[in-house]
């Protein structure tokens, strides 16, 4: 090794180590590392040719260590400024600042929620009789009691759930059999060969290729759709769809467009122009593109117009979304929902189609209808199917069996439109109710939507539904957590009035329309929603909306 | 039955002509001797020592990684040939007419090309009651499971598979009894939404049974589990909240924080270290880009970690809850009724008085066998969230027959009907618990997990290990759930065993058996016996035989277990 130091240049100060080892190094290579001496070779001879080549290698060699031993960055900026401020700061000017902070009550406690609280009293509850057509019911804790009151207020609209004695025995039969809960999600044995049979029931019976269960019909939506979104991807929807919707288009994070509620021109102008602006990105895929809206509204009742949505959607290469929970079992005559309505095939004008058990099946859960390769993926990658605990047995016996009843015998549907029709054409027939109130809902729905007229509720409530649209957005921007309007609060007050005096007066049960301000987004306003059932005759529906009619009428020319 | 042999649809099963006495044991067994209970003793305000995560030896992470290489590398080439001569098989995937693809290839190749390899190990069909023997329906893999047939056969396995903490999962008795009682009178649909129309006295019974058994003053109940959280959060935070999470939390959870719009900060799982820091570095910094404070801050951890088996570290929190002024929230959804000397929970295993925690929230899906989910608080906080929380006002309440068996599996348990029987499930739990644990440590597994708790993961690593575990497990009639990634991180595969009370000490030692020599095959023993007592220095390796013989009692003591030595106060 000493030649090699006698080979250098005195002048240049080189420390010994780094000599000894760089000559060890070379050492090595070239008798124990295999091939290692063609690297020094080449290495030699790159020298030779070109000494500056060495020197930037070795250069970019040393940037090389330096870069991998130096810290990381943070790279979210915002982090790292928390950081920088936290870092500035001394100890105690920290815990200073630790004890200064004041956090805001867990929730709002501020008399302005005293105020709403009057709902709380108002909700009915149930005895051991259960929820039928008839119920005994107390309110208030138990301070008000009423019995055999005529029950207008259910979402079970064919009622086969408690009439049909097939369907009682089999939920006897199945709770013997399986116990209650499933104890497991739906891959890890949580799916019991009921669940199985059911996904084949729901699809052969709306003629589709699968099915997907789902435990509650709010969380289906918000669920099933941002399992096949992701940013980028286009959603057209109709903008007065339901909270479950809203939800579900908020968690799918992708770009949102709203056309005016049931407006076919305004809808197609919309898919026009985004078409357009798609084809001057030149992107390189083709962006998801869906339209969402609802079967029958839940917050109108009034229903979609598939024939156009369905030509529409072929027309703009669209995919069409409808919420069904409502129209299933309800729409057609079959019950097959709104593309029986229309006389059109679901399979080829619907590709989603979101369901609930819990409304004209009367059990409890919702489901998602659709192609092959839609379910296929519902079933690996949609959270809430994935990660939730299967219904229990008993509640997918209900609806195969109502399927089953339904599929010989329909007379409990069209007994359900009967009466859907007389109640609707019982309160479009009065003259005198079409000064206070508007009816929106269409015949055909089991439930019977009424608000107050515009112009009523701007004498008397004095506001708008843009006015209350406009305060809740700013609110909800800003970040309010309470949403308290006054007007508001006092048209809601005077429904629960009207809701309170027939109850009291002639033993039915109709309610307010249940909304949330705090979490809707789009305009909305409060109305009274009454509903029929298969199981009640025509008589009592014609004698009880006279009385309901006749009630809305005292009042509203009494304000 | 007239199901054709071949048939691609799971056949509906007759229930089996089994005798009531069978039918009972099969679905709890009865207690054997009296020395396998386990009384479970809390803590009191102390902590546990911290689980130990062992780590594997280097050669088994990097032969998971070469076998994750491999079969990434054949998934694509999979990918390709499909794609170029099948395109109708991959429709979905593909664009069709000016279509966009249903779903992205991208996304969707772990689930494709890996999950699908092992597709017979998820997702078997199954009926009857989950109980401690579970009915699994034969079926017959096709084409690298593109399609199952069904013979219409049932095989009985031992089930470690369903969240069937305290046996709850019956067809007899008297949870079963009262859930018929109720279908008959108050009817089995739930009308609609609570504030509407779908509450019964039922409800309201169930709701303070509820709020009385986890120790708060109101509780609220919703028909889903996963709904419970995933439309919770939105109610009370906002975009100018923050949220500190643990990272280990679930969907759910995520969910439901991503709805209401709030910041979110994760924690590593169980650092309370680090945890506090980032609560003081967030007080000081307040808001990104605003700085102004933050509006709230509320902690979300679960009560027992469902993929770790370990529990959160209870006594911290609070401490650190209270120091800091924010607010906690627990999600109980596998410790409650599992976990703690009399089941209420993670409370109940540290002592901590369930009012320092302000939210708590658990699923009735486990240990109840019954579904849905609830949120426990302060009844002016529940007044609120009544009036604020979206499936109180829009999704459908919770039916009357799964209320009546929440109703009767509590009071049971509190020991208001058959006393004596909720203890014993508990010890039951317990011991079964300490005993599986233990048996697989000194067996030379790797287990995680708190003493008590019921979810026993044992790690394999290896993708290619979990059908090959699973598939074992079922030739010998035992269920078993096998998870990966994304539930797991990427190589720590694992097989979860869920604990019941309905097992008894006698099939627990089939199953060590079983384990023994499957993992023996395997190689599954790779624990260098950081995570469990030492004992002489040397990674345990204990034969069968002597585990069976000696873990049965040592499993009682505290000694065995390395959390439970020596508590931190």
């Amino acid at each position: 090794m000493d030649s090699v130091s006698q080979g250098l240049p005195k002048s240049i100060p080189i420390p010994a180590f780094l000599v000894n080892s760089f000559s060890l190094f070379i050492y090595t290579m070239n008798n124990y590392v295999p091939g290692g001496y063609l690297v020094i070779e080449y290495v030699k001879k790159s020298h030779h040719d070109d000494p500056y080549r060495t020197i930037v290698e070795l250069l970019l060699f040393l940037y090389g260590v330096v870069y991998y031993l130096s810290k990381p960055k943070q790279s979210k900026k915002t982090l790292q400024n928390s950081k920088e401020k936290y870092n500035s700061l001394s100890k105690n000017e920290i815990d200073m600042l630790i004890d200064e902070w004041t956090p805001e009550a867990i929730v709002d406690d501020s008399e302005i929620v005293e105020e709403s609280k009057w709902r709380l009293a108002k909700i009915p509850v149930m005895d051991s009789n259960g929820i039928k057509k008839y119920l005994n019911m107390t309110r208030d804790e138990g301070k008000e009691s009423y019995k055999n009151v005529f029950n207008m207020s259910s979402n079970n609209s064919l009622a086969l759930s408690y009439t049909s004695k097939e369907i009682t025995d089999e939920v006897n039969k199945t709770i013997k059999n399986y116990g209650v809960g499933a104890c497991g999600p739906a891959g890890f044995y949580g799916n019991q060969d009921v669940h199985y049979r059911l996904e084949y029931d729901l699809s052969e019976f709306f003629g589709v290729e699968g099915a997907c269960l789902y435990g509650q019909d709010f969380c289906v939506a918000a669920s099933a759709l941002p399992a096949f979104n992701k940013r980028g991807d286009i959603i057209v929807a109709d903008n007065q769809i339901s909270l479950s919707l809203q939800n579900a288009l908020q968690l799918s994070r992708s770009t949102l467009y709203y056309y005016e509620h049931n407006n076919m021109e305004s809808l197609e102008n919309l898919l026009k122009d985004i078409n357009d602006s798609i084809a001057s990105e030149k992107l390189p895929d083709i962006p998801r593109k869906f339209i969402v809206t609802e079967g029958l509204f839940a917050n109108s009742g009034d229903i979609a117009n598939l024939p156009e949505l369905a030509k529409l959607k072929y027309k703009y290469k669209f995919r069409l979304v409808v919420e069904e929970t409502l129209s299933l079992g309800v729409l057609g005559a079959t019950g097959r929902g709104l593309s029986e309505f229309y006389k059109m095939n679901r399979a080829n004008s619907i590709d989603i189609t979101f369901g609930s058990m819990a409304t004209a099946f009367g059990s409890s859960g919702g489901f998602v209808l659709g192609d092959r390769h839609m379910t296929f993926h519902q079933h690996i990658s949609s959270n809430a199917y994935c990660f939730s605990a299967s219904l229990p047995a008993y509640t997918t016996r209900i609806v195969s069996k109502t399927l089953e009843i339904l599929r010989r015998d329909n007379s409990s549907v069209s007994k359900l439109n009967e009466l859907s029709k007389l109640l609707h054409s019982k309160f479009m027939s009065s003259d005198e109710l079409s000064k206070y109130v508007i009816i929106k809902s269409n015949e055909n729905s089991p439930i019977l939507h009424f608000e107050l007229r515009a112009d009523f509720r701007e004498k008397n409530f004095e506001y708008t539904k843009e006015q209350l649209y406009e305060k809740l957005s700013i609110l909800q921007r800003r970040g309010f957590t309470t949403m308290f309007f006054d007007e508001y609060e006092d048209e809601e007050v005077f429904l629960q009035k009207i809701v309170d005096s027939v109850l009291e007066n002639f033993n039915i049960l109709i309610s307010r329309r249940q909304i949330m301000l705090k979490h809707e987004t789009l305009p909305i306003l409060p109305g009274i929603r009454v509903s029929v059932t298969a199981d009640m005759t025509s008589e009592e529906v014609s004698t009880s909306a006279d009385s309901i009619i006749q009630t809305v009428l005292e009042l509203c020319s009494s304000l | 039955m007239s199901q054709p042999a071949n048939d691609t649809r799971v056949p509906l099963i007759e229930p089996g002509e089994v005798s009531v006495d069978i039918k009972r044991e099969n679905e709890f067994g009865a207690l054997t001797s009296k020395d396998y209970l386990y009384k479970v003793k809390s803590t009191h305000g102390k902590q546990l020592k911290p689980s130990v995560f062992e780590a594997p030896p280097y050669y088994i992470s990097l032969i998971t990684y070469l076998n994750y290489l491999i079969l990434i590398i054949l998934g694509h080439l999979h990918d390709f040939f499909s794609m170029t001569f099948m395109k109708d098989k991959n429709i979905g995937l593909l664009e069709h007419d000016g279509y966009a693809p249903w779903y992205s290839k991208f996304e969707s190749f772990y689930t494709r090309r890996m999950k699908k390899r092992i597709d017979d190990c998820f997702s078997r069909p199954t009926t009857g009651v989950p109980g401690r023997f579970i009915r699994c329906i034969d079926r017959i893999s096709h084409d690298l499971n593109e399609y199952f047939t069904y013979p219409g056969t049932t095989t009985m396995c031992l089930n470690l598979s369903s969240y069937n903490y305290l046996g709850f999962a019956q067809s007899e008795g008297q949870c079963t009894d009262a859930a018929i009682e109720a279908a008959n009178t108050y009817g089995s649909n739930s009308g609609g939404p609570r504030n509407l129309i779908g509450t019964t006295d039922l409800h309201i019974e169930a709701e303070k049974c509820i709020a009385a058994f986890v120790g708060k003053e109101a509780a609220m109940l919703n028909s889903m589990g996963y709904s419970t959280n995933a439309n919770f959060f939105n109610s009370f935070l906002d975009a100018k909240c923050l949220v500190i999470s643990d990272e280990l939390n679930h969907t759910s959870i995520r969910t439901g924080v991503r709805l209401s719009g709030a910041a979110v900060r994760t924690f590593k799982h169980n650092d309370m270290d680090y945890l506090e820091k980032l609560i003081r570095e967030q007080i000081v910094a307040g808001q990104p880009k605003t700085s102004r404070p933050w509006k709230k801050i509320i902690i979300i951890v679960e009560g027992l970690f469902s993929m770790e088996g370990s529990t959160c570290n209870l006594p911290a929190l609070v401490a650190l809850k209270k120091k800091y002024k924010c607010y906690l929230f627990v999600d109980e959804a596998h410790s409650i009724g599992a976990m703690g000397p009399t089941g209420r929970g993670v409370c109940d295993v540290y002592g901590v008085d369930p009012n320092d925690v302000d939210i708590l929230m658990g699923t009735l899906t486990k240990s109840f066998g019954a579904a849905g989910g609830y949120i426990a608080c302060d009844q002016w906080i529940i007044d609120k969230f009544k009036l604020d929380v979206s499936t109180v006002a829009y999704g459908e309440s919770i039916p009357s027959p799964v209320l009546a068996q929440i109703i009767s599996s509590l009071k049971t348990i509190i020991g208001e009907i058959h006393p004596g029987e909720g203890e014993e499930r508990l010890q039951r739990i317990a011991f079964n618990s300490r005993y599986l644990r233990l048996g697989l440590r000194r067996l030379g597994f790797i287990v995680y997990g708190a003493p008590d708790s019921p979810v026993i993961p044992m790690l394999l690593y290896c993708p290619s290990k979990m059908p090959a575990f699973s598939r074992m497990m079922l030739q010998r009639k035992i269920a078993v759930v096998v998870v990966a990634y994304p539930a797991t991180p990427l190589i720590e595969s694992r097989v979860r065993f869920c604990m019941s009370a309905s097992i008894t000490k006698d099939d627990i030692d089939y199953l060590l058996r079983h384990v023994n020599e499957v993992g023996d095959k395997l190689y599954l023993k790779v624990s260098n016996g950081k995570s469990s007592v030492p004992e002489d220095g040397r990674p345990p390796r204990w034969t069968i035989e002597e585990v069976l013989e000696k873990t049965p009692e040592d499993c009682k003591h505290d000694e065995f277990f390395i959390e439970e030595q020596g508590l931190i106060s």
